[in-house]
C-alpha cells in the first residue's frame, strides 16, 4: 500500500472481502420466497451494512444483470437494474454531484420508483391541457404558419 | 433569500412548483430512510408523509458563531441535499440569507411570529452572551438575550445548531469573556434539540429538520439532548483504524511508518473514544473523508467543552474499551445469513421512532 493510498482512504477494509456479500445474497433468498409466496415487498439498505467496496463488487457480481435496466434523471441520475434474479432489482442512487447518496436492494415486481406517481400525473394532465387549449386556441395561427 | 424558500403551504405544493417530480421526492425519502437508520422499506410512506406536511416555519438566530454552521449546510456536498431541505421549510428569517435589511428584517421576524404562533421552529446557531446583561452582542439595538427570550416564547421548539450553541463552544472557552452559554442554560421551557458539532454535519442537520417535518415530533434524544439516530454511536465504535486499536498498533508521530500504514492515533491525541457524532459513518464532503480518515485525530468538537478538555494532541487517560463492536467484528458476524437486517436492527435501536408505522403529518412537537 502506498503512503497516499493510507493517507487518503486509511482503507484497508475497502479491498477485505468479509463474507458479509454471501450473508446479504441469502437474506435476498429469504426475501424473494416472501415475494414469491404471498408478494410481500422488502428492500435491504446496502449503506447501512458495513460492506467493503470489495464486498459491494462481489455482491454485484454474483446478482449479475437481468433483462431490465432503466436511468432515473431526478436530482441526479439514479440506475436501476433488475438482477439475474427476477423481482430483485438493484437501485443505486446518485447526487448530483455524482456521489453514491443511497443503494439498496429492493425486492418487488417494480420498484417504486419506476412508477409514476398520481400526483405527477395529475400535474401533467393540467399541463398537457393546458398546451391542448393553446393550440386549440391558436390553431388558425398555428396552421398558417 | 428567495421567494420560495418563505413560502407557506405544504411541501407537495413547494415541489410541484418547483417543478421537482414525486420520484426526486422518493429518491430523497431513500437517502433519509439511510440516513435515520429506518427500514429502507419505509421511504415511501416519508414521501408520502412529506408531501403533505405544511412547510415548517423557521426563524433562524446567528448569535456568537463564525457562520460556519449555516455554511455547513447551505455549502453541503449535494445542492440537491441543500433544495431540498428549503422546501421542507419556509425559512422565514435568517440574516445570512435573506434579502431584507434593517427594520424590514426584523419586522419579518415579528411577522412570522405571530403569524405562526405556537408552531413555528427557531433554529439558533452561535453561543449567547450573558455578562452584564448580554450586551457584549447585539443585532439590531437589541442583545441575542431579548432575541432569544422574545422569539422563543411562542416557539414550538428550538433546534440548537452547532456546538455554540448546543454547549457554548469556543466563545464560552476559558476565561469566556462574554459570559457566553449555550440555549438550553437560558431557555428552559421549551423542547430543545442540541445538533452539536464545530461545524455540525451537514446530513445531521438536513436528516434532524426533515424528521422534525415528517414525524411531527421530536427525534429520540441522548443524556445531552442530541438526536440518537445521528449520536447513538461513538467514532471510535465506527472508526475504521479500530483493528489496530484492539491489535495495540498506534502511529507514535504523524509520519512514521505506523501513521503511513493507517495505524490507530489514540496515541497523537484522538478523542474518537469519548466522542459522539456521525463522522465516521456519514464522513464529510460527500462521503469522501473525515478527519481520521485523513491522518489526524478526531478533536471532539461534538461534545461540551472540547476546547478546554486538555491539548488535542496528549493521548486520553487510560486505553478506553469502547460499548460496540469494532467494525470488521461486524462483519465478521454476517457469516450468517440475514445479519444484514440484524446489524440495522442494532443501529435502529437507536433510531427515533418505530419506522414501519407511517410517519404522521406533522401537527406539532409532542414531545
Ligand atoms: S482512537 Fe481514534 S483513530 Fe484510534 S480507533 Fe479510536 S477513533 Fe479511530
Amino acid at each position: 500500500m502506498s503512503p497516499r493510498d493510507v493517507g487518503h482512504d486509511g482503507g484497508q477494509f475497502a479491498q477485505v472481502s468479509t463474507g458479509m456479500a454471501h450473508a446479504v445474497e441469502r437474506e435476498i433468498g429469504q426475501h424473494l420466497l416472501a415475494l414469491a409466496h404471498d408478494g410481500t415487498e422488502a428492500a435491504i439498505d446496502l449503506r447501512s451494512i458495513p460492506m467493503s467496496d470489495a464486498d459491494r463488487a462481489e455482491l454485484e457480481e454474483s446478482l449479475g444483470r437481468g433483462e431490465v435496466s432503466a436511468t432515473l434523471d431526478a436530482m441526479g441520475r439514479s440506475d436501476i437494474w433488475e438482477t439475474a434474479h427476477a423481482g430483485v432489482w438493484w437501485v443505486r442512487h446518485f447526487g448530483t454531484e455524482g456521489q453514491v447518496m443511497a443503494e439498496r436492494i429492493e425486492i418487488a415486481r417494480v420498484p417504486d420508483i419506476l412508477r409514476a406517481d398520481p400526483a405527477d400525473v395529475e400535474a401533467a394532465a393540467i399541463r398537457l391541457g393546458r398546451a391542448r387549449d393553446f393550440i386549440d386556441a391558436h390553431a388558425d395561427s398555428v396552421a398558417g404558419g | 433569500m428567495a421567494d420560495w424558500m418563505s413560502q407557506q403551504g405544504t411541501v407537495g405544493e413547494a415541489l410541484t412548483r418547483q417543478g421537482i417530480s414525486r420520484r426526486s421526492l422518493l429518491k430523497y425519502s431513500s437517502y433519509l430512510a439511510t440516513l435515520l437508520a429506518l427500514p429502507p422499506t419505509s421511504s415511501q410512506a416519508i414521501a408520502q408523509a412529506l408531501a403533505g406536511a405544511k412547510r415548517q416555519s423557521v426563524i433562524w438566530l446567528s448569535f456568537q458563531e463564525c457562520t460556519g454552521c449555516i455554511e455547513s449546510l447551505t455549502r453541503s456536498f449535494s445542492p440537491s441535499v441543500e433544495e431540498m431541505i428549503f422546501n421542507l421549510i419556509s425559512l422565514d428569517y435568517q440574516e445570512t440569507l435573506q434579502a431584507a435589511a434593517g427594520e424590514a428584517a426584523e419586522r419579518a421576524r415579528l411577522e412570522a411570529m405571530e403569524a405562526n404562533k405556537g408552531k413555528y421552529v427557531v433554529v439558533v446557531d452561535g453561543s449567547v452572551s450573558t455578562r452584564d446583561g448580554g450586551i457584549y452582542s447585539t443585532a439590531a439595538g437589541k442583545t441575542n438575550l431579548e432575541v432569544l427570550k422574545e422569539t422563543a416564547k411562542d416557539a414550538l421548539a428550538i433546534l440548537s445548531v452547532g456546538t455554540c450553541s448546543s454547549f457554548g463552544g469556543i466563545p464560552r472557552a476559558h476565561p469566556n469573556p462574554t459570559g457566553a452559554e449555550p440555549v438550553s442554560a437560558i431557555i428552559t421551557d421549551k423542547p430543545i434539540i442540541n445538533v452539536s458539532g464545530c461545524p455540525p454535519m451537514p446530513e445531521v442537520i438536513a436528516g434532524t429538520i426533515a424528521y422534525l417535518v415528517t414525524f411531527g415530533k421530536l427525534p429520540e434524544l441522548d443524556h445531552l439532548g442530541r438526536p440518537k439516530p445521528f449520536f447513538g454511536d461513538n467514532i471510535h465504535d465506527r472508526c475504521y483504524r479500530r483493528p489496530f486499536y484492539d491489535q495495540g498498533k498506534f502511529a507514535k508521530s504523524f509520519d512514521d511508518a505506523g501513521a503511513r500504514e493507517g495505524w490507530c492515533l489514540y496515541e497523537l491525541g484522538c478523542k474518537g473514544p469519548v466522542t459522539y457524532n456521525a463522522c465516521a459513518t456519514i464522513k464529510w464532503n460527500g462521503n469522501t473523508s473525515f478527519p481520521i480518515q485523513s491522518g489526524h485525530g478526531c478533536l471532539g468538537c461534538s461534545e461540551p467543552n472540547f476546547w478546554d478538555a486538555g491539548s488535542f494532541y496528549k493521548p486520553l487517560p487510560g486505553r478506553m474499551t469502547g460499548a460496540g463492536e469494532a467494525v470488521l467484528g461486524a462483519a465478521a458476524v454476517g457469516a450468517v445469513a440475514g445479519a444484514g437486517s440484524a446489524f440495522i436492527a442494532r443501529r435502529r435501536k437507536a433510531a427515533a421512532s418505530d419506522p414501519s408505522a407511517s410517519p404522521s403529518v406533522p401537527e406539532g412537537a409532542d414531545q
